[in-house]
């Protein structure tokens, strides 16, 4: 077993409405699908342990509302999170247009410490439909604008079959990781009376 | 629990403004004093509490007479349930269960209402509309929806974790000692928020950081509650972003209480019906003791990081946070603020004292001599104090931590009301099985010079003969309500009562009895200047751990009552109930809280109350640390 302690890695999951993040989240953590579409209020919770490299990390994915009125959410939201994922519709273009809003509407809110570097991964999802017959968004399109920001990995899924899903988040939680900062040494001051002068803060809150 | 609409609440005020004794305790014992039933004012029907109009009486005695008339003068209907809903503005959600939502309002600290519409522009979460208590909508346990709401919760017992009493530890720790068992370590690791008896357990508790990543739960692994860890953040993040603080969550049966400290969060959920000022104070308390391992510095990560994760600094910690929540239902030092001392004789203690004082002059700034969780002398240098809270956070760290049992050990720790930023370094050793030593420096480099000190201090205690009295004290117990001296007006010596001497046939009541005279059944008391309290020993019918419990928890809403803002302080307060006979009395110098057979006499139990003050005034020096500097910040 995996001997260094377990890591939490917080994902946001972003795009516009209905492009299929709850569905994702549905397959690849309970291996179901419904076509029936749900809205999602607010924010839904899941988790699930993915191994990688013999290392155990809990994925603590935030599957967020698409709607435009949930986004005064953001700033509570975002803080503090380990990867963003953003999710496009393959057969609906200005889902696609919209990643960049997405990309620069977290980057805003969530303030990460290094924004050029703070890790993406873009799904185009429902490959599926129509047998691809309906699909505006090119894998080439896609890709372009994914190198262009930094060359973030692009998948292309389906949250109905499944295919992609897996590796979809093993990439994620791999650039999550990767983007760890160095932790430096606890070491909180020692209490000095060399002074003479008693340390304490001065808003005593007692 | 009793049920608040069964019982009588009977309370009243006295107000004593002219009583400024110079000893704790002053007292006549003639209590019938007419002119009082000619002052009574009585207060609407419809509030429990009464002010009685200046008192004639310099005294700090219960008037039997006037207090018995005016409990007879109040509405028995009043209960204590409107406590928190005057005084906070409150709100019901017209969803399935009854939630009430309690925030304040940042900016200029007033409550105001909130409302959360289930549908239309402002967000609700799907666990408000569908379950009692807040949890993951989409976990994948939508079928048990439903069936945990709080209001089917009727037949949920709590179940008793650390009430299994190990019959050879009992017998180790001496018939005196009541507290239960505590079995160290995280309990019901595999659980998590979809497992029922996760969702049935009474009180949870929850750590975690201002992104939702856990940091520590009472029950359950915090990894597998990553989701619910995410809906707590999510709730308080979004009461945030509007300016807003969220309190209090009221759901059924439980209450949500929520405490911000910086970057880090703490969440209460409790169906224990403890009032909310109790589960507030232990959340405070959760917080000192991560602050005693890591001081506030942690907030420096949180500021360069706010992914950061605490948890590997914490590591090994589960059981210091798991025993102090344990001590919240047995401990009364976590809702007194308050320590207590183990009886000893008066020059023991000295003795103790001077040989601590020593040490603290070469260089100590701290040195605390403890068993268990009473203090057998301590002496800080330079006229510093230590806080009641420090104190009982401290001895929790020691004794939970197994390591400190095996060997001498030299730790960084904080104390949080001292200095919150900064490290102290603690030296520790056990010199017996329950007593320790702890020596607190500012110096890392003072190991080997604390260790001569404690060998210094061990030569002369054991010289003294002191440890042998230690576990004396600790098997016979400090006050037992059989022992409470006869009425004082009739009683010849002036101070012939001492602790020591216990009337032949205790033994025999302890276990048949029905408690002291006029149907005492237990005491606290608590002295203001000390920061000290003495609570009595347990003795039947309050002999089991469950029924302890339940006392505690009944002083702990008496003393949230009377320490209410919105309404106190008051003076005194008499309340009955199926359980018990609850008498409450303040004043500048002591809090006294007495509990007595639910068909005790009122004006008997007032009278019993004067006795026990006098009582712990005779042997004051016996149960209290005296001349240890009072807290002075």
């Amino acid at each position: 077993m995996a001997s260094r302690r377990r890591m939490l890695l917080k994902v946001i999951i972003l795009g516009d409405s209905g492009v299929g993040k709850t569905s994702l989240m549905n397959q690849f953590v309970n291996h179901k699908f419904t076509n029936q579409y749900k809205a999602t209020i607010g924010a839904d919770f899941l988790t699930k342990e993915v191994q990688i490299d013999d290392r155990l990390f809990t994925l603590q994915i935030w599957d967020t509302a698409g709607q435009e009125r949930f986004q005064s959410l953001g700033v509570a939201f975002y803080r503090g999170a380990d990867c963003c994922v953003l999710v496009n519709d393959v057969n609906v273009m200005k889902s696609f247009d919209n990643l960049n809003r997405w990309r620069e509407d977290f980057l805003l809110q969530a303030s990460p410490h290094d924004p050029e570097n703070f890790p993406f991964v873009v799904l185009g999802n429902k490959i599926d439909v129509d047998g691809g017959n309906s699909r505006v968004v090119s894998a080439k399109k896609a890709k372009a604008w994914c190198a262009s920001k930094g060359n973030i990995p692009y998948f292309e899924t389906s949250a109905k079959d499944g295919t992609n899903v897996e590796a979809a988040f093993q990439c994620i939680a791999k650039n999550a990781i990767k983007n760890e900062p160095e932790e430096d040494i606890y070491l909180p001051d020692t209490i000095d009376m060399s002074g003479n002068q008693q340390q304490r803060s001065s808003g005593c809150d007692c | 629990m009793a049920s608040d609409s069964d019982s009588a609440y009977d309370s009243a005020a006295d107000q004593n403004p002219n009583s400024l004794p110079d000893t704790p305790i002053n007292h006549q014992f003639n209590s019938a004093i007419d002119d009082h039933l000619s002052s009574l004012t009585l207060t609407p029907l419809n509030d429990a509490v009464s002010d009685l109009a200046p008192s004639q009486s310099s005294n700090n005695v219960l008037d039997a007479n006037s207090l018995a008339d005016q409990i007879e003068a109040i509405d028995r209907n009043s209960s204590p349930e409107f406590e928190v809903s005057t005084v906070e503005t409150t709100l019901e959600v017209a969803v399935s269960s009854e939630v009430v939502v309690v925030v304040e309002e940042r900016e200029n600290n007033l409550e105001r209402e909130s409302n959360l519409e289930s549908d239309g522009g402002v967000v609700v979460w799907r666990e408000v509309e569908g379950d009692a208590v807040a949890s993951p909508s989409s976990s994948g346990y939508a079928g048990e929806r439903g069936s945990s709401s709080a209001s089917s919760a009727s037949g949920i017992e709590e179940i008793e974790e650390h009430q299994v009493r190990v019959r050879d530890r009992s017998l180790v720790n001496g018939i005196a000692d009541s507290q239960p068992a505590w079995i160290p370590g995280k309990r019901h690791e595999n659980e998590d928020d979809a497992s029922i008896s996760w969702r049935k357990r009474k009180k949870h508790f929850f750590i975690l950081s201002h992104s939702g990543k856990p940091i520590y739960s009472r029950y359950g692994d915090e990894h597998k509650l990553a989701g619910f860890s995410a809906t707590l953040q999510a709730i308080i993040s979004f009461v945030e972003n509007g300016g807003d603080r969220v309190k209090l969550v009221r759901a059924g049966k439980h209450q949500v209480v929520f405490l911000v400290k910086g970057p880090i969060y703490l969440v209460c959920i409790s169906c224990t019906e403890e009032p909310y000022e109790s589960l507030r104070g232990q959340l405070e308390l959760l917080y000192g003791q991560m602050i005693l391992i890591l001081t506030k510095s942690v907030n420096r990560c949180f500021e360069k990081n706010s992914k950061f994760d605490m948890t590997p600094l914490l590591g090994g910690t589960d059981a210091v946070f798991s025993s102090l929540i344990h001590s919240f239902s047995w401990n009364p030092a976590t809702f007194l603020h308050a320590y207590t001392c183990l009886p000893l004789a008066y020059p023991t203690r000295q003795a103790a004292g001077a040989i601590l004082q020593d040490v603290a002059d070469s260089g100590v700034l701290f040195a605390i001599l403890m068993c268990k969780h009473k203090v057998v002398s301590l002496v800080g240098a330079h006229k510093t104090s230590l806080h009641p809270n420090d104190m009982l956070l401290l001895s929790n760290f020691v004794m939970s931590s197994e390591s400190f049992r095996t060997s001498e050990s030299f730790s960084p720790i904080c104390l949080p009301k001292y200095n919150p930023m900064a490290f102290l370094y603690a030296y520790v050793q056990y010199l017996d099985v329950n007593t320790y030593l702890v020596l607190l420096t500012t110096n890392s480099d003072a190991f080997y010079h604390l260790k001569e000190c404690r060998i210094h201090i061990e030569a002369v205690l054991l010289k003294a003969n002191l440890l042998t009295e230690v576990q004396r004290s600790m098997l016979d117990g400090g006050m037992h309500v059989e022992d409470l001296p006869a009425d004082p007006s009739s009683r010849t010596g002036s101070a012939s009562s001492h602790l020591g001497q216990h009337s032949p046939d205790r033994f025999r009541d302890t276990r048949t009895g029905v408690g002291g005279p006029c149907g005492l059944w237990h005491f606290i008391y608590r002295s203001i200047y000390l920061d000290q309290y003495v609570s009595s020993e347990f003795s039947s019918p309050i002999n089991t751990p469950q029924q302890q419990k339940r006392l505690y928890r009944a002083y702990q809403k008496i003393y949230a009552s009377m320490h209410d803002k919105g309404f106190g302080p008051h003076k005194t307060q008499f309340r009955r109930d199926e359980n018990y006979v609850l008498l409450c009395w303040v004043t500048q110098d002591f809090e006294l809280y007495a509990a007595f057979d639910p068909l005790a006499d009122k004006a008997l139990a007032i009278k019993t109350c004067n006795r026990v003050c006098q009582w712990v005034k005779d042997v004051e020096n016996e149960i209290f640390l005296l001349g240890a500097s009072p807290f002075s910040w």
